[in-house]
């Protein structure tokens, strides 16, 4: 990582979050063709090449600072926003340790962690904190070990126990969500957290996809991607805030969409956790304008392209029907009708 | 943003006697009353009646939507089954409380039946998740009433007994009511009606009678 | 989708009972080896002189304790290899490859009451498990029936620090352990598990259920090594290839032996991971996993090569 940290951008109010040069290439742009529809696109959660989000376990881009600062600010506000059900503790431990360990080893200029036993000691650089904690004794840190590890991280994640033949979402820290509520979703199993999802039910995708995971091994994670579209570089659109983003979709036109409309992808991993046996649901969120989308004239068209032959149960869903027609038209002046080539790569 | 057709909205199936079961609690609400007492036609045969208990809600005002006839009838019907332990209320709270009672003393090998309203099945099934029991000892029949407890995602505010498609919380919002629900708060979501463009709300429609 | 391997150095073997050995196994990277939680195995991959042995054994080492993992074996009658392996040919300072922990038999973490029944050497799940339990708040009891005191692995590791939740029954005393008693009167919200020979299992599922115990409250792990059979032959039809399957290696052994990879998480009949469809079939099935339901049995459509054999003229697999 040699980006420098972005720390005063914002993702609310005058929303000064942009994306450099650098961060705009290594987008992860979930479509691979032309067009877009739901498929189990699960893969093993494998380092990607050198520089791509992909190359560790967490990626931690320019952001990284401003998106911990948000979670404060929303945390503040609404506490609820992290939730674990009280017998989720060792997940959390597990959470904890699987965090520190990924950034302390793929980041070692910015995190450290040394373990003694259960002493650990872990500093990060980016956000200033040094803790000394015992691993497992709750009282030794100043939060819950899974609030106080995803404050320090950045992306939403959810912790599902593994019972039943099932997975239940029962622990979370969830401030960065396109529309879900981590509150209201809480206790539910896999497929009923994902029931507002239309169309991917009746294909199965739920079905496939739970099967799969209730034999994730430790050690072998899986990543896929899921994108939507959000107006303003707002992290938190949750259901909760929605009175105060909601009329933002109804402000754009066909000459400020290239800055308010922004393409939002989730990197979702999928960790195994050891001690628990339960599931980490991780769900980084990356945005980009429609703007800095155009500056990869590959990228234009095909973007152009996926809107336009949009299912119409997805537009809904995604919540672009405001939007999606001004979206097009800002986009349609990049789109020659020249082929793409296939992949997602910049060219 | 779906609303109906979501696939957290729970399925209930009708009633009827699990034989695998070695003990048997009975919950009714109103003409919930009515699918238990079927069940207990079925279990009389073969089950002793030390084995079975029942706590039944009447005269709650907003159960009894249904025909009044029929709820008398069934009362009259459940005071007349001596054979089983039999407890009639007149409010939720106390036979939720009561049931919470029965719940601590019971043992493994009991399966629970609920029938009644949703907003009554889910208040039980908060109980029955208390004491860790599975989808594979709770059977549960909706009947009665469609109206439904709701949620407001934005105040977290509950509203009860609401029957149309949207509906103004305590915060003064109104709430489009989704089908999308939650069994820990025994609640449907409701989510500002208006929010993207203020004022511009849907008819309101009478939809869960 | 099968397993990265860990290198690890036997360290320490003890001979518990005259038929059951201890190792302690540390990584060769030296440094601590993956968190698990208690109920987990690992498979234990042995490269004997003829042929790879892969069995699954219980961890029953404490989940807090990463320094080692520890396994006890119990030498089989009818071995195949694995346990004979384990007990006559490795040695101190010997190294193995094992699979990271899969855990297939974990604790409900919501039940109010938990009860574990071990018989002999399923004793070793519970050990890893005991370590979690007694951290916790939720009630536990343990039942532990042996052959005799001689036979009692691990009792001193149990006796100490489990006196009051540990009951003991030694069948040469004629203290046999009364699951209808144990079965019948249990709160909501308890949970038994056991992992014992075949018969203790069948008794703890029978009693259970004629008490009304529901599924999902009833907890069992037995791998089964792979029986000793007839030799037979199997064509693999998306391979191309046939594989003959010789008396004392399984169907799954004799696949991967051939250089098909047939994906699998406890090679024991237990987790359904290798489930493979049977596409031809002139002759009969020898289902040996405790997977497929009864009627998938009689379908003949699928099989668990990780134990189940054939008895056929024709065997054709989606391979």
């Amino acid at each position: 990582m040699n980006a420098i940290f972005k720390v005063n951008e914002t993702f609310r109010n005058d929303f000064t979050f942009c994306n450099s040069p650098a961060a705009i290439r290594r987008f992860p742009l979930p479509f691979a063709e032309d067009e877009y529809m739901y498929s189990v696109n699960i893969e093993p959660h494998l380092p990607g090449p050198q520089g791509s989000v992909s190359e560790f376990a967490f990626d931690v881009d320019e952001h990284y600072v401003a998106e911990c600062h948000e979670r404060e600010i929303v945390l503040a506000n609404e506490p609820l926003r992290f939730q674990a059900l009280p017998h989720m503790m060792s997940a959390q431990w597990d959470c904890l340790e699987l965090i520190m360990e990924s950034l302390a080893r793929d980041y070692p200029k910015h995190f450290s962690l040394s373990k003694r036993n259960n002493h650990w000691q872990w500093s990060n650089g980016p956000l200033n904190m040094e803790q000394r904690f015992t691993f497992g004794d709750a009282a030794t840190l100043p939060r819950p070990p899974l609030d106080y590890i995803t404050r320090q991280a950045q992306g939403d994640f959810v912790v599902m126990d593994q019972r039943e033949g099932n997975l239940w979402c029962e622990a979370g820290m969830v401030t960065t969500q396109a529309d879900w509520s981590l509150d209201f979703d809480m206790g539910m199993t896999f497929k009923e957290w994902h029931g507002p999802v239309p169309l991917a039910h009746e294909m199965g995708v739920f079905d496939r996809a739970i099967k799969f995971l209730l034999n994730l091994r430790l050690g072998q994670p899986v990543r896929r991607l899921n994108w939507t579209m959000t107006v303003n570089p707002r992290l938190d659109t949750s259901p909760e805030n929605y009175p105060h983003w909601g009329p933002d979709r109804a402000s754009v036109n066909a000459a400020n969409a290239g800055d308010l409309v922004h393409l939002r992808v989730e990197l979702q991993g999928l960790w195994r956790l050891p001690r628990s046996n339960a599931v980490v649901f991780g769900i980084r969120c990356y945005l980009i304008s429609l703007r800095e989308l155009a500056t990869i004239p590959k990228w234009a068209r095909r973007v152009h392209r996926v809107l336009k032959k949009l299912h119409p149960a997805l537009v809904d869903y995604k919540g672009l029907t405001r939007y999606r027609e001004p979206a097009i038209a800002w986009l349609a002046p990049f789109d020659d009708g020249s082929p793409t080539t296939p992949g997602t790569s910049p060219e | 943003m779906l609303i109906t057709g979501i696939k957290s909205k729970p399925i209930y199936t009708p009633l009827s006697f699990d034989a695998s079961g070695r003990y048997h609690i009975l919950l009714g609400a109103g003409v919930g009353a009515n699918p238990l007492l079927r069940v207990l036609a079925e279990m009389k045969k073969t089950v002793p009646q030390s084995m079975i208990h029942a706590r039944v809600l009447f005269k709650n005002a907003s159960a009894i939507e249904a025909t009044a006839g029929n709820v008398s009838e069934s009362e009259l019907a459940f005071r007349a089954v001596e054979t089983v332990e039999l407890r009639v209320f007149n409010n939720v709270a106390s036979l939720l409380a009561d049931f919470h009672i029965l719940a601590t003393g019971s043992l493994m090998g009991t399966r629970l039946y609920v029938a009644g309203p949703e907003s009554f099945i889910g208040l039980a099934m908060q109980i029955a998740l208390q004491f860790n029991l599975n989808q594979d000892e709770i059977r549960a029949e909706e009947c009665g009433s469609l109206a439904r407890r709701v949620f407001c995602i934005h105040c977290r505010a509950i509203t009860d007994e609401v029957v149309t498609n949207i509906v103004k919380c305590a915060c003064q919002r109104w709430l489009l009511v989704r089908d999308h629900y939650s069994r820990r708060l025994a609640a449907y979501m409701g989510v500002m009606a208006d929010a993207e463009a203020p004022g511009e709300l849907p008819e309101m429609r009478e939809v869960f009678r | 989708m099968s397993a990265q391997t860990i290198t690890v150095e036997i360290t320490s073997i003890a001979q518990v009972t005259p038929l059951i050995k201890h190792f302690r196994l540390k990584a060769t990277t030296g440094g601590y080896l993956p968190a698990f939680s208690g109920g987990s195995h690992i498979i234990v991959v042995m490269r004997g002189q003829k042929r790879i042995h892969r069995n699954p054994y219980s961890l029953l080492s404490s989940p807090n304790r990463l320094e080692h993992y520890e396994i006890a074996v119990r030498r089989m009658d009818e071995s195949r290899g694995g346990s004979h392996f384990l007990h006559d040919v490795v040695k101190i300072g010997d190294q193995l490859e094992i699979a990271h922990p899969v855990n297939l038999f974990g604790l409900e973490k919501q039940a109010r009451k938990h009860i574990l029944i071990a018989g002999g050497i399923g004793i070793t799940p519970f050990l890893a498990q005991l370590e979690d339990l007694r951290c916790g708040e939720v009630p536990y009891e343990l039942h532990y029936s042996v052959r005799s005191h001689e036979h009692a692995a691990f009792l001193q590791h149990l006796g100490t620090r489990e006196a009051t939740r540990v009951s003991m029954y030694y069948d040469n005393e004629g203290a046999t352990l009364n699951f209808e008693e144990l079965l019948a009167k249990q709160p909501l919200g308890t949970h038994v598990y056991v992992c014992g020979p075949a018969g203790m299992i069948t008794r703890v599922i029978d009693t259970a259920r004629s008490y009304g115990w529901p599924n999902s409250h009833v907890h069992w792990e037995q791998f089964n090594a792979p029986p000793v059979g007839d030799a037979f032959d199997v064509f693999l039809a998306r391979s191309k290839i046939s594989v003959h399957v010789v008396p004392d290696q399984s169907l799954l052994e004799c696949i991967e032996a051939a250089g098909v990879e047939v994906p699998y998480l406890c090679r024991g009949g237990v987790c359904g991971f290798c489930h493979t469809r049977v596409l031809e079939l002139d002759g009969e099935l020898l289902h040996h996993d405790h997977y497929l339901s009864a009627n998938e049995r009689t379908t003949g459509k699928s099989i668990m090569p990780c134990v189940s054999r054939a008895k056929a003229k024709r065997l054709v697999l989606d391979l």
